[in-house]
């Protein structure tokens, strides 16, 4: 008996001793292990190109897109979500009452967001700024030809402001008018009331393609008025789950950055062309441990949705309805502000 | 001291009592209303006071009558958002009741035509909600042709979804309010000076002609011609005056709108002129019109003008629908401000303000018209 207990204390006092390689599970990880399922933020209706409802009534969106991603690093398969329905006011209360695991869901990292309501935001991983449309029979492609127009707004947003300033600043000589209605806004556009409309990159792509009879004939212009850094928000206090999710995120640049795709991700786990995508595809060990994952999580996910620019693409870019540029959320490499920190 | 006496200053105590008490009780509201306000917003860590309106806005909006910046301050703002107020204001009571006392006279025709025309007019106009009729209207405007297709007229007058584009004089805009301001003198000088009707309606249109005659002759740009015609260059047009589609439909709109209800006061004011004196006129062989100008009009001014002074009042209360449309009017102005600033409490004040100045002064004025026209010998 006594010897038996002495043993176990050596045993114990010997591994206390050894190197810690594994690192403390995040609660909110394991959390959602023994649940089995992710519960991710959806929208009460569809946001276009971010959060929608497809005819089949099946979630799509490049954020629903990084849900799936985030499922399948965690649980192994990208289906165990649940995509909960919130009102953008709903989304922080339902987040830090436990409804949801992380809020996916276009929502901009603001400071008071992250002191104030306690929440913790990742790596940005879409950059959404205020832009123009113009009709396309102008045959305009920057702010600066719009010398003499007519330029529709929301009254009382911060695009009214940032337009006016830029267009000040460019000493444009035009016309604003704003409308209180959103509805009544788009209808003037489309009516040609106005020869450009300025608002949200994402949301001006979406009206394009769901809204106007004929999406060729407009044109969204060249100039990027600001950014607005969009990240994933998840509870303060739960370090170890904001490091998977940044991982996550990083793990789809790194993949797309190395050419890696939906398509080519098993070729190249079986023939890993550097080390770099060796580490990534878990076809050495490493990449899962450390964020109390398994190896091969990044492999998984990659073959499930694909790497950054093909989630992108497929949701908002060329082969979506919306064809958005990518302009700023391309790599940093083809000219974009994208970037995933460095896998060592 | 009678009995009478005592019970009459008795109830003359009594009253001044009621009356000291409500004043007091007012106060009382009025002060709680406001040390309330005050600790909440200073509770929510919210500022409040003027100091705002110095702070440049930052944000631009549609029409104005003079040269503006985004860099204005809201106090600057505000005042181009009241003088467009009263632009359209003036413009729709000008037009309204030209327009009301045509139809009010229609109805009150002895062609059934006529009256039924003008019967259907106000029953459509007067019993549909303003507003519906702003945004259909506006609706209809913003699908005319674009400016590259504009309508025209002799190449002179254009109508686009942009605006109606009109010749205009070659003056600055400062002279421009002038000459209005002129023409508003003229006809106040007109009615004082009691000139008979007709007369004094050609006398005011003639010399508002005249005077802007002479002064595009004497204040025109060294080297401008005369007169402007608007032209299509790049994206809108150029030279002459454009007036944004968004003030057409306003004045429009409340004219259709204000019309039908002014024609239903002269039509009440028409009614009460004794059917004698109508018979009276014709027994003496005098003309429909002259009855009409000289017999019932001004019989009927006179029950006319206390409700015509409210259809004003009502008017330019109507302006602030331009919010629905993106027509930048006073209160279109403070609920962006509002937005754009914080400052609720502050701008509200500032908006009852303007309107009880504006409505202040046509009530005055319409005392004083009525004054004007009162039958000295009743």
């Amino acid at each position: 008996m006594f010897k038996e207990m002495s043993l176990k204390s050596v045993a114990a006092a010997a591994l206390a001793l050894l190197p810690v390689t594994a690192v403390a599970e995040s609660p909110t990880v394991q959390q959602i292990k023994e649940r089995g399922t992710l519960l991710c933020s959806g929208h009460n209706g569809s946001y276009f190109g971010f959060v929608e409802v497809n005819d089949k009534n099946e979630w799509k969106g490049l954020d629903i897109d990084l849900c799936r991603a985030l499922t399948t690093a965690i649980l192994g398969d990208p289906n165990a979500n649940q995509i909960v329905p919130l009102s953008w006011a709903q989304r922080f209360p339902a987040l830090q009452s436990g409804d949801v695991d992380l809020i996916i869901k276009a929502t901009g990292w603001t400071m008071g967001r992250d002191t104030e309501l306690g929440l913790q935001f990742s790596l940005p991983y879409f950059f959404g700024g205020t832009q123009f449309m113009a009709h396309g029979d102008l045959g305009i492609t920057e702010a600066k030809d719009l010398d003499g127009g007519t330029i529709c707004v929301e009254a009382g947003t911060t695009i009214e402001r940032i337009a006016a300033n830029y267009l000040s600043t460019l000493g444009v000589e035009h016309t604003m008018v704003s409308y209180e209605s959103a509805a009544e806004l788009r209808a003037a556009y489309v009516a040609n009331r106005c020869d450009a409309f300025a608002g949200w990159g994402p949301n001006l792509a979406v009206l394009r393609a769901t809204e106007i009879d004929n999406p060729d004939a407009h044109v969204i212009l060249n100039d990027q008025l600001s950014s607005e850094p969009i990240s994933a928000a998840m509870r303060q206090g739960d370090e170890e789950f904001v490091d998977v999710v940044n991982w996550m995120l990083a793990a789809m640049l790194i993949a797309e950055e190395e050419g890696v795709t939906m398509a080519n991700v098993e070729d190249m786990a079986a023939n890993p062309p550097n080390p770099k995508v060796a580490r990534l595809l878990g076809s050495e060990p490493g990449m899962g441990e450390r964020l109390g994952l398994r190896d091969t999580w990044a492999r998984e996910m990659i073959a499930a949705v694909g790497n950054f620019g093909e989630v992108y693409d497929r949701n908002l870019g060329a082969n979506s309805p919306y064809k958005l540029d990518r302009g700023l959320n391309n790599l940093w490499s083809h000219g974009g502000v994208l970037y995933a920190p460095i896998l060592d | 001291m009678s009995k009478a006496d005592e019970l009459r200053q008795r109830a003359k105590r009594r009253k001044i009592a009621i009356q000291a008490g409500l004043i007091a009780l007012s106060a009382l509201v009025i002060l709680g209303a406001f040390t309330t306000a005050r600790t909440n917003l200073e509770a929510q860590g919210l500022t409040s006071g003027f100091g705002f309106l110095e702070r440049s806005t930052g944000w631009d909006y549609s029409f104005s009558l003079v040269p503006k910046t985004i860099m204005d301050p809201y106090s600057q703002t505000l005042f181009v958002g009241f003088l467009n107020t009263l632009f359209v204001g003036f413009i729709a009571i000008f037009l309204t009741t030209l327009f009301g006392f045509i139809i009010g006279t229609a109805r009150d025709a002895s062609n059934i035509a006529i009256k039924t025309a003008a019967t259907v007019y106000v029953q459509i106009f007067r019993n549909i909600p303003l507003i519906l009729q702003l945004v259909f209207l506006y609706a209809v405007l913003i699908n005319l042709p674009g400016p590259r297709q504009a309508m025209s007229m002799a190449d002179t007058i254009f109508l686009s979804n942009r605006g109606l584009m009109l010749p205009g004089l070659s003056v600055t805009p400062g002279v421009a309010v002038a000459l209005l301001l002129a023409s508003i003198a003229l006809g106040v000088v007109l009615i004082s000076r009691k000139i008979p009707l007709i007369h004094g309606v050609l006398g005011w249109v003639g010399g508002s002609i005249l005077m802007c005659i002479v002064a595009a002759i004497a204040m025109r740009p060294e080297g401008a011609t005369l007169v402007t015609i608007p032209e299509l260059k790049g994206l809108r047009f150029r030279g002459g005056i454009t007036i944004p589609i968004e003030l057409v439909g306003m004045i429009v709109a409340i004219t259709l709108y204000g019309s039908a209800y002014i024609a239903e006061v002269v039509r009440g004011g028409l009614a009460q002129v004794p059917k004698g004196l109508t018979e009276a006129g014709q027994a003496l062989g005098l003309s429909k019109g002259a009855i009409w100008s000289r017999i019932k009009m001004p019989m009927a001014l006179r029950s006319i003008i206390p409700p015509l002074g409210n259809q004003w009042i009502f008017m330019m209360k109507a302006t602030t629908i331009g919010v629905a449309i993106g027509f930048s009017d006073l209160f279109y102005i403070v609920s962006i401000s509002i937005t754009q600033s914080g400052q609720t409490l502050e701008l509200i004040a500032i908006l009852a303000g303007a309107f009880l100045l504006v409505n202040g002064g046509l009530a005055v004025f319409t005392n004083w018209l009525n004054a004007r026209m009162k039958l000295k010998a009743h």
